[in-house]
């Protein structure tokens, strides 16, 4: 007994049964081949298809299908939070490349070079304090966006288990964020960003082993300095842009192949 | 497939496929109206496919809804241009109601009072100030076993590890809070801890309010205390879901 399925389907059969010549034949084939793959049947007929696609019936949600009581699922304004966390890196993206032009990490000068373009972009460059406000503005809302959508993955056990990989790729990326936070405080060379410069060199310096070198990797030094500021600028706008986005790209897309996990 | 056909036939050509006319063979004018119909052959086909598909759908447990569908333009394009115009419109917004002030410059030879990062790193620097719980060993003559910093340092890692890990420990497909309330409680202990810990991280500026020793206290007996509380309130929940769950299914199924 053959374990294949043999019914009215069986377009092979079909072919085999049906008296061709060559030319038919091959040409039959082919088709069958290319249709199976390519769907050629919706794409000739896309006229017939247009006119009944206002026919065309989407399946039920998940709810339905399972004919829960609970239709509308009212937690799901939170699930809009994945979505609006990447709208405010792009915001900050496009905010920050423009940003770009006007700003030199550099800590010569008087105060410092970095300091100067900051207070330059917030006194007088046109729409410059607004520029400033809104790459600040989109960075907390994408900081706070993605804490919650955290929250909301959790709450609605949609970590669960085909989505692990997602999930840790959804925490390096949440740290990756608060990387982006940190080294971009630290890029107006005031107090704040010396000291708090000062307290990640610490930081690094207190890992067993392998502190001093991690200290002269991250920070160019064991003390905030001009290679502090330029390492810190280079990972802003350099290194961490490629790393992020591209890792949005694989959670997103993990998330378009595995699907929403719905509760129910 | 070919196998089986040719046990049952039998071959009376010799195995060369050439058999003599007979009154089925189609003659050359057939043939060659047949040939010609390479339209009409893929039109058979296209027949033949679409009512594979017709019938899979049919036998599908898959149900369909009975609405029309929602066209993606230009309702779902016009919804989602109005949920993200608006969203980016928050943000301008308070962009510019709300803008940056300009700190004092770097100096190094003035350390700052109060130093503290961007709010949402507060629960990273919360950490830092774990020391009094760092344990010191009696064989060393109450000496630490590992510096302050180092033993903040590694608390970073173990909370950020502890949340890796949970879709490891946590299987299942429980979606809802009331399904699992230890996990639910869980989530709510360590949302609790993120900001206890917050608060613990800026005790300089709230020390006045309320006491460093109380406060560091409460930032580990507050998760505690919200998770239990949590899990009460699920687990009582959790009662009247399966018994909303077991009427409806004995209403279904009544027992015999």
């Amino acid at each position: 007994m053959s374990i294949e399925r043999k019914d009215d389907h069986d377009h092979v059969a079909w072919i085999e049964e049906t008296d061709l010549t060559p030319v038919e034949q091959t040409f039959l084939v082919t088709l069958v081949w290319m249709d199976k793959r390519f769907r050629i049947v919706d794409y000739l007929e896309i006229l017939e298809t247009l006119y009944y696609r206002i026919n065309l019936q989407m399946p039920k949600s998940h709810t339905e299908q399972y004919n829960l009581d609970n239709k509308f699922w009212y937690w799901y304004p939170l699930y809009a939070l994945g979505s609006f966390s990447t709208l405010a890196y792009v915001v900050a993206a496009i905010s920050g490349a423009l940003l770009g032009f006007y700003y030199a990490p550099a800590t010569t000068g008087d105060p410092s070079t970095a300091y100067n373009s900051i207070t330059f972009i917030m006194t007088q460059l046109n729409f410059g304090y607004m520029l400033r406000s809104i790459h600040r503005w989109s960075a907390q809302v994408m900081t706070a966006a993605v804490f919650l959508h955290m929250l909301r993955v959790y709450f609605t056990g949609a970590y669960k288990e085909p989505r692990e990989v997602n999930w840790i790729i959804g925490i390096l990326l949440i740290s990756l964020t608060m990387v982006f936070g940190y080294t971009g405080y630290l890029l107006p060379w005031d107090q704040l960003s010396f000291w708090a410069s000062q307290i990640g060199v610490e930081m690094s310096l207190s890992i067993p082993m392998i502190g001093e070198w991690v200290a002269q990797l991250m920070f160019g030094g064991f003390a905030p300095s001009a290679a502090t500021l330029q390492r810190m600028y280079i990972l802003h706008v350099f290194l961490l842009p490629f790393v992020v986005t591209t890792l949005i790209a694989v959670h997103i897309g993990i998330v378009w192949i595995q699907g929403i996990a719905e509760p129910h | 497939m070919s196998e089986t056909t040719d046990t049952t036939e039998t071959r009376t050509d010799g195995g060369t496929g050439i058999v003599p006319p007979d009154d089925e063979t189609p003659t050359w004018s057939e043939r060659k109206a047949r040939r010609v119909g390479l339209s009409r052959l893929t039109y058979e086909y296209f027949e033949r496919a679409r009512r594979e598909d017709q019938d899979l759908r049919e036998e599908s447990s898959y149900v369909e809804r009975d609405v029309l569908g929602f066209p993606a333009w230009p309702h779902e394009m016009i919804r989602n241009l109005a949920l993200s115009s608006f969203f980016v419109g928050m943000i301008i917004f308070l962009s510019a109601t709300l803008p940056p002030h300009i700190a004092a410059p770097a100096n190094p030879s003035q350390t700052p009072s109060i130093i503290l990062p961007d709010w949402y790193l507060y629960w990273s620097f919360g950490l830092l100030k774990l020391g009094p719980l760092n344990p010191d060993l009696a064989i060393l003559g109450g000496q630490k076993l590992m510096a302050d910093r180092t033993y903040g340092v590694i608390a970073n890692i173990v909370v950020v590890s502890i949340i890796a890990i949970v879709p490891f420990l946590n299987k299942g497909s429980a979606r809802r809070p009331v399904e699992q309330p230890f996990w639910a409680a869980v989530g709510i202990a360590g949302a609790t801890f993120a900001v206890t810990i917050s608060a613990l991280s800026i005790k300089n500026i709230i020390g006045s309010i309320l006491d460093p020793h109380l406060l560091f206290d409460l930032t580990f007996l507050l998760p505690i205390a919200t998770g239990c509380v949590a899990y009460a309130v699920l687990k009582t929940m959790r009662e009247g879901y399966m018994y909303d769950l077991n009427r409806r299914y004995y209403r279904l199924r009544p027992p015999k």
